[in-house]
């Protein structure tokens, strides 16, 4: 087209003008910048340096008195210097081609100078410094000697007109009149120093002032202003010939833009015709447009509305109003955003991308709209190659509506989870769904036009099929299960429901089968039918808890073995079952694995309903859901007592004491046994200690057997942590306890180790939430020294145990010979006094208790005596402790109560009305005097109760346990009185004479052996007969063996006393006779007499 | 944008200050004495004072983050570090006496030697002599450029951040700030009678007569001028010791024998606070220093009641500013 290309020579130009344009100017105002730049620069720079010059010839003038204008100067010079050389200035000027060098030389001189500026501020310095000295001195030369200051006055005069004048005068004609004056004058001491002063520095500032002189003229003759006007010229010239060079440029310039204004009008005119057929053209355009069925619209490039049809406004009546040709398309799009008409394309789903008419499509290819009231239109909106955008609507509503129906039910079909068959009525597929392809393995284009019967199993009978077709057939629904086979031969369970399809007019056209795959239901039935069984009749238990560790469920095997049903432990703790017997660490490890790992298996000791404690094999798991978080505890476990007990005999309990987990008796013999040998074979020595603890037996009746097992507990992990590794702790008995130290050096070994063993023991246990205070004897006895045999060390240690408890709390004592022999003799005479009941050895004497009052025998106290076949009589006290270890005394004790009671009882017949004192064993007691026996035997010899009185010693008392007490007062409750023997030996306290029931006390015979002589036992006996008064006792003397205890004793009103002074114990047949007469020393015979009777 | 709108508001305060500073008796000082009075604003950018003090402090511009420059130039001690010579980085020993910082931007050129012609060139030396800071730009750059504070505050006053010359700048811009003004010598020399005693003037009067004023004068009374050290007499005879390097001075510089013993004269705004004396630190005293001074570079023994008037006169000398009171 003609008038295009006009156009486009017209813009071109216009561009390529413009742009010419903009850069002449650009370019030139940039330079004339630059250029007016430069020389001001160059001329501030002449300025400063003319500054300079004027300020040097001030200063070495010496009318400049300070140099701070030269550094404010030079600083300013350097700094329009640092700008010549700066990069700002484009292109720098020493670069420029017509001026080579630029600046430099004129920059090159100016440094120069200012070299030459420092060393004159120097000399100018000292050469003012010389001359405004001078004239001082010249004052205090004048002042000592006229004629000489007149001298140097004129010699200064000189030296002025010097400086200031140098031309006319010369320095050589100065110094000759320095040498003059010097040689010349006489001066005597008091000036001479002045004067020399003066001269020297007349002479020193001549010498200066040549010097500044010639520097000045040096810094004068400087050429710096010869080379600033070469730089100045050049610059100028150079500036000239470039404005010289723009100029021409811009005649230039001027002819282009006189040649695009002509273009431009040939451009102009041939629009004007071109517009003139195009209007034509358009007026054809409308018609057509207007005639159309679909809606049209068409916008110009710069979107405005150029044309439009009716149907447009039919079809978007909300733009009635603002569709006229120009509206631009902006607005269009904002009043289709303010009526809301179309619906987001967001919801538009699978159809294709629906878009609204504000957005279209970049391709030209057509879209749906959707529009809120339901309708839908096809669009197209496509650019022409002009760039017109030409939108098209089509009405589509109808067909979009159809066409969604469908494909609404096409989708339900295709994404059901079951799976969906449909068959004409003869059963040939027609339409299977995904869900059917993914469920019998079978491709759809497989089954097509074939019948379901291709996935039976066989399972269902003929009938069963005639059934479901009679059903169906007949427009029913059938619902069933099929047992199908799936392509790759797998089975698999499904539910189905068949229903016939009818048309229209109510004829049966298809059936269509629902089915679901139910095999993991099935299969999950099952599992869970076999597990109950499982779950029942298998011989373990089982418990299940949930995660806060709470029974859930246990299984019938749970019951059996630990005998509670399930209703008792659901919903409790597992702890229930617990034995004690594990430590908590144990538990906590098993927590650990179970947290851990998920799972622990082991033994554990539990305790049954009953009370019985069992080992048994228990694993545990834990159970966790998917998020990892414990769901439930699973336990499952056997009974292994019968196993434990197997391996135990064999093993553990045959060794081990179950309490304390030591060793036990049999394995320390064990031990013992292997340590002797190797330690016969190596050379060694080894040291058994044997350990009792006291008090125990306190512990276990007060507080009971769990406490008393706790606390043997205790005490065994004290004492463990005493001894080595190597050494053996083992638990004898009861509270026994024995330590067999291997490879021991010396007894002092043996003794550190006891020593630690009963500090060991010595702080309190905390047992039953109180502290209780434990003791321990120690017996000790070495390898080789004492024994060589093993059996025969366990003795030794066991003998010396018993010595260490004599000697007192916590005490260890070793084995030592003397004891051995003992133990000999001990034996004999244990086996003696065996036999001396029977043999009839023993027997009953009797010592008189005399009332101090009257001197009459009011009682005897029964005392035992053995006359042994071979060493004659025995005293009491050696063979009664080892009756009361044999247990010995039991028997024995009954016997003598017996015997004494019954003599007694026949002397009171005869008429005498003694009582009878019987010692009582502590022993007995725990040996089983009841209180029953003792009345028994009053019963069978006919004594009163009254007059049996049952001496008890201080140390039963003492140990003061519930059932001591209870023994006291049904003795009481019998009417038999009880007297302390022996008081004051033991722990005498008021406080269990007043707690048990006492009749009377008998007083030690050791306190009498001093009485009235030594005051100690003198006021202690005093003291006791107050005191029992004060408790209304009776008070006993033993031991009266002298008329002085028995005036003292009067003296106090003591009531009754015992001893030699009176009788010695005496036979049976001795005591009648006494008894006739009164005993009263004063009255009767010397105790000699009664001796010999 | 918030620290150039402090900046603004600073910026017009610091002008409110300064007009309200302006002395009241606003005579003239004379022309005709060799001392003036110095300005009592120091005009420089605020901002960058604020960072070049910060850098000034900062000892990462050393190798081992261990000297500042605050390290030898102790504003609170006269702007010296009053050893004879200085230490530097990991204990060097310095060559040469630390001069004061304050008052420098009136010198002819930096350094005893005036090697150094502007405070900018000047940063350089300290930061490259192995005996004192032992570092290098890019070093210095890249610690700087890993302060968040630095990085922001440079960005906020210089396009180009961080860079060995804005560094310098900021540093050079500080030490512009450095001046002491409102002395109450510069008092008297605005008119205030009362400014001075009359020992101090006195003193001030010997300090001319003798001819101390021809080379300390000017606004920083000295640091205008080269000169030789021992005009009269041979100063580094009589010293004794080995001539070193640094007391050649200028000629190292120029090359020149013109120039040999030639030293920058210094200041004595705060000599008074700044001994040892001489770039060898050789006078310990300001006593000490003035009668040497007067034997070498005047040819005159000084009486002791002229030197205390002297020292007397130089105490007047001493300015003020904010860093300056230790």
């Amino acid at each position: 087209m003609k008038a295009g290309r006009i156009y486009f020579i017209a813009y071109a130009l216009l561009v390529v003008s413009v742009a010419f344009v903009i850069f002449l100017f650009r370019s030139q105002s940039l330079d004339i910048e630059q250029q007016n730049r430069r020389l001001e620069l160059l001329l501030q720079l002449k300025q400063a340096e003319d500054n300079l010059d004027l300020d040097v010839l001030r200063a070495t003038s010496f009318l400049l008195v300070q140099y701070d204008p030269f550094v404010t100067t030079v600083q300013k010079m350097r700094r329009i210097k640092a700008q010549f050389e700066s990069p700002d200035l484009d292109p720098p000027l020493g670069r420029e081609p017509d001026l080579p060098g630029g600046v430099a030389p004129y920059l090159a001189v100016l440094e120069q100078k200012f070299a030459l500026l420092e060393h004159l501020k120097s000399k100018a310095a000292l050469v003012r410094n010389g001359l405004h000295f001078l004239p001082l001195a010249e004052r205090e030369l004048t002042a000592l000697n006229h004629e000489l200051g007149d001298q140097i006055s004129r010699l200064l005069n000189e030296l002025y007109s010097y400086n200031l004048l140098p031309s006319e005068l010369d320095a050589p004609s100065i110094e000759r009149r320095i040498d003059e004056i010097e040689a010349f004058a006489e001066v005597s001491l008091p000036e001479r120093s002045v004067f020399d002063d003066a001269i020297f520095h007349t002479r020193a500032n001549l010498k200066l002032m040549s010097e500044m002189a010639e520097l000045r003229e040096r810094y004068m003759s400087v050429p710096s202003t010869p080379r600033f006007n070469e730089v100045y010229k050049a610059l100028t010239d150079f500036y000239a010939r470039e404005s010289d060079r723009w100029g021409r440029l811009n005649l230039i310039l001027l002819a282009a833009t006189l040649l695009l204004f002509v273009a431009l009008g040939l451009a102009l005119r041939d629009l004007y015709a071109t517009r003139i057929r195009a209007e034509r053209a358009w007026r054809q355009l409308r018609d057509a447009v207007e005639s159309l069925s679909e809606a049209f619209a068409l916008f110009a490039s710069d979107g405005r509305l150029v044309l439009h049809n009716r149907k447009y406004v039919e079809f978007y009546p909300w733009l009635a109003e603002s569709l006229h040709p120009g509206v631009m398309l902006e607005d269009i799009r904002h009043r289709n955003v303010e009526a809301g008409a179309f619906v987001s394309p967001i919801s538009a789903g699978e159809d294709g991308p629906v878009c609204r008419s504000d957005q279209p499509n970049e391709d030209g290819r057509s879209h749906m709209e959707q529009l809120t009231d339901g309708r839908w239109f096809l669009a197209s909106d496509t650019f022409t190659s002009a760039g017109e955008l030409v939108c098209v609507r089509v009405d589509v509503t109808e067909t979009k509506r159809r066409e969604l129906e469908l494909r609404k039910l096409d989708r339900a079909l295709e994404q059901s989870p079951s799976t969906i068959i449909i068959t004409d009525t003869d059963g040939n597929i027609e339409y299977v769904n995904p869900k059917f392809e993914a469920a019998t393995g079978y491709s759809a284009a497989e089954v097509l036009q074939r019948n379901p019967r291709l996935l039976k199993s066989g399972d269902k009978s003929p009938e069963e099929y005639k059934e479901l077709w009679n059903t169906i057939l007949s427009g029913e629904v059938w619902r069933g299960q099929f047992h199908n086979r799936h392509k790759d031969g797998s089975i698999y369970w499904e539910a189905a429901s068949i229903s016939p399809v009818r048309d229209a007019a109510g004829k049966i056209t298809h059936f269509i089968a629902v089915k679901e795959d139910i095999t993991a239901r099935k299969r999950t039935e099952n599992q869970l039918r076999m597990n109950a069984i499982v779950f029942d009749r298998t011989i373990e238990g089982i418990m299940v808890t949930d995660a806060n560790n709470h029974i859930k469920t246990v299984n019938p095997a749970f019951t059996r073995i630990t005998g509670y049903e399930a209703a008792e432990v659901i919903g409790r703790n597992p702890s229930i079952l617990s034995s004690g017997r594990h430590d908590q660490a144990f538990y906590d490890a098993m927590w650990d694995s179970l947290r851990s790992k998920g799972y622990w298996n082991g033994e554990i000791w539990n305790r049954r309903k009953d009370g019985s404690v069992y080992p048994q094999w228990l694993s545990l798991t834990a159970i966790s859901n998917t998020a990892e978080e414990v769901r439930e505890y699973v336990a499952v476990f056997t009974d292994i007592t019968r196993r434990k007990q197997d391996e135990e005999k064999i093993l553990h309990q045959a060794n081990f004491d179950p309490l304390t987990g030591l060793p036990n008796r049999s394995l320390l013999k064990d031990r013992l046994h292997h340590a002797l040998a190797s330690a016969r074979q190596e050379g060694w020595s080894a040291a058994l200690l044997f350990v009792d603890l006291e008090r125990f037996k306190w512990v276990n009746d007060t507080l009971g057997h769990a406490v008393g097992d706790e606390l043997l507990q205790q005490v065994a992990e004290r004492l463990g942590s005493c001894v080595r590794e190597v050494d053996t702790l083992a638990r004898f008995g009861g509270d026994e306890f024995v330590v067999l130290l291997e490879d021991v050096r010396t007894a002092d070994d043996a003794a550190e180790v006891a020593k630690k063993l009963i500090a060991a023991i010595e702080p309190p246990f905390d047992l039953a939430s109180r502290e209780i205070f434990m003791g321990a004897s120690i017996g000790v006895t070495l390898y080789p020294e004492d024994s060589t045999d093993a059996n025969t060390l366990l003795r030794n240690a066991d003998m010396a145990m018993y010595r260490a408890k004599q000697a007192g709390h916590n005490n260890y004592a070793f084995f030592t010979r003397e004891m051995n022999e003992q133990v000999h003799q001990r034996m004999a005479l244990e086996r003696d006094l065996r036999q001396a009941i029977e043999q009839e050895q023993l027997a009953v004497n009797y010592q008189p208790i005399v009332d101090i009052s009257t001197g009459e025998i009011v009682a005897v106290e029964a005392l035992l005596c053995w006359r042994h076949p071979k060493y004659g009589l025995v005293a009491p006290d050696r063979f009664i402790p080892l009756a009361e270890e044999t247990g010995l005394i039991s028997s024995i004790g009954r016997w003598v109560l017996l015997t004494a009671c019954s003599q007694v009882s026949a002397w009171r017949t005869e008429g005498l009305r003694l009582g009878i004192s019987v010692n009582l064993s502590s022993r007995q007691l725990p040996l089983g005097l009841s209180t029953a026996q003792v009345g028994e035997v009053l019963e069978r010899t006919g004594l009163p109760p009254g007059a049996l009185t049952l001496e008890i010693t201080e140390g039963l008392m003492l140990e003061g346990s519930e059932s001591t007490h209870r023994w006291m007062d049904e003795i009481k409750a019998l009417g038999v009185g009880l007297a302390v023997d022996d008081f004051g030996t033991g722990y005498s306290s008021l406080g269990y004479l007043k707690r048990f029931p006492m009749d009377s006390i008998k007083i030690d015979r050791s306190f009498m052996v001093g009485v009235p002589e030594d005051p100690g036992d003198a006021s202690l006996v005093e003291a006791i007969v107050a005191m029992a008064r004060s408790l209304e006792l009776e008070v006993v003397a033993e031991g009266v063996e002298r008329r002085e205890h028995l005036s003292f004793l009067k003296r106090l009103g003591c009531s009754r006393a015992q001893g030699n002074l009176f009788s010695q114990p005496v036979d049976a047949q001795s005591i009648p006779r006494l008894a006739r007469r009164v005993l009263l020393p004063s009255a009767a015979p010397a105790p000699e007499d009664l001796a010999s009777a | 944008m918030n620290a150039r709108t402090d900046l603004g508001l600073r910026t017009s305060v610091i002008g409110l200050a300064t007009l309200l500073s302006v002395p009241l008796w606003s005579q003239e000082p004379p022309a005709t004495e060799p001392i003036q009075p110095i300005p009592s604003a120091h005009d420089q950018h605020l901002c960058k004072v604020e960072l070049g003090e910060r850098l000034f402090n900062d000892p990462r511009l050393s190798a081992d983050d261990t000297v500042s420059c605050a390290r030898c130039h102790r504003l609170g001690e006269g702007g010296a570090d009053g050893l004879p010579r200085s230490i530097g980085i990991r204990g060097a020993q310095g060559v040469i006496n630390s001069p004061t910082v304050f008052n420098t931007r009136f010198n002819v050129a930096q350094l005893w030697d005036g090697r150094a012609r502007t405070l900018e060139e000047q940063v350089d030396d300290p930061l490259h002599n192995p005996a004192e800071m032992d570092t290098n730009w890019p070093d210095v750059v890249t610690k700087l450029e890993l302060d968040p504070k630095y990085a922001a505050d440079f960005g906020a006053i210089y396009e180009e951040g961080i860079t060995p010359a804005t560094i310098r700048d900021a540093i050079a811009t500080f030490e512009r700030s450095l001046t002491t003004p409102n002395s109450r010598f510069d008092r008297w020399l605005w008119g205030d009678e009362e400014a001075l005693s009359e020992q101090e003037r006195e003193g001030y009067d010997l300090f001319k007569s003798y001819g101390c004023a021809a080379c300390h004068q000017g606004m920083s009374v000295g640091g205008n001028m080269f000169q030789r050290m021992g005009t009269f007499g041979d100063y580094f005879a009589d010293r004794g010791g080995e001539i070193e390097d640094v007391d050649l001075g200028r000629l190292n510089v120029t090359g020149e024998e013109e120039d040999r013993y030639h030293f920058k004269v210094p200041s004595l705004r705060l000599a008074v606070r700044t001994p040892p004396y001489f770039h060898d630190g050789n006078a310990t005293t300001l006593e000490n220093a003035i009668e040497m001074m007067g034997r070498y570079q005047l040819g005159r023994e000084i009486p002791d009641e002229h030197v205390t008037a002297i020292s007397a006169f130089l105490e007047s000398l001493v300015g003020e500013h904010a860093r300056l009171e230790p």
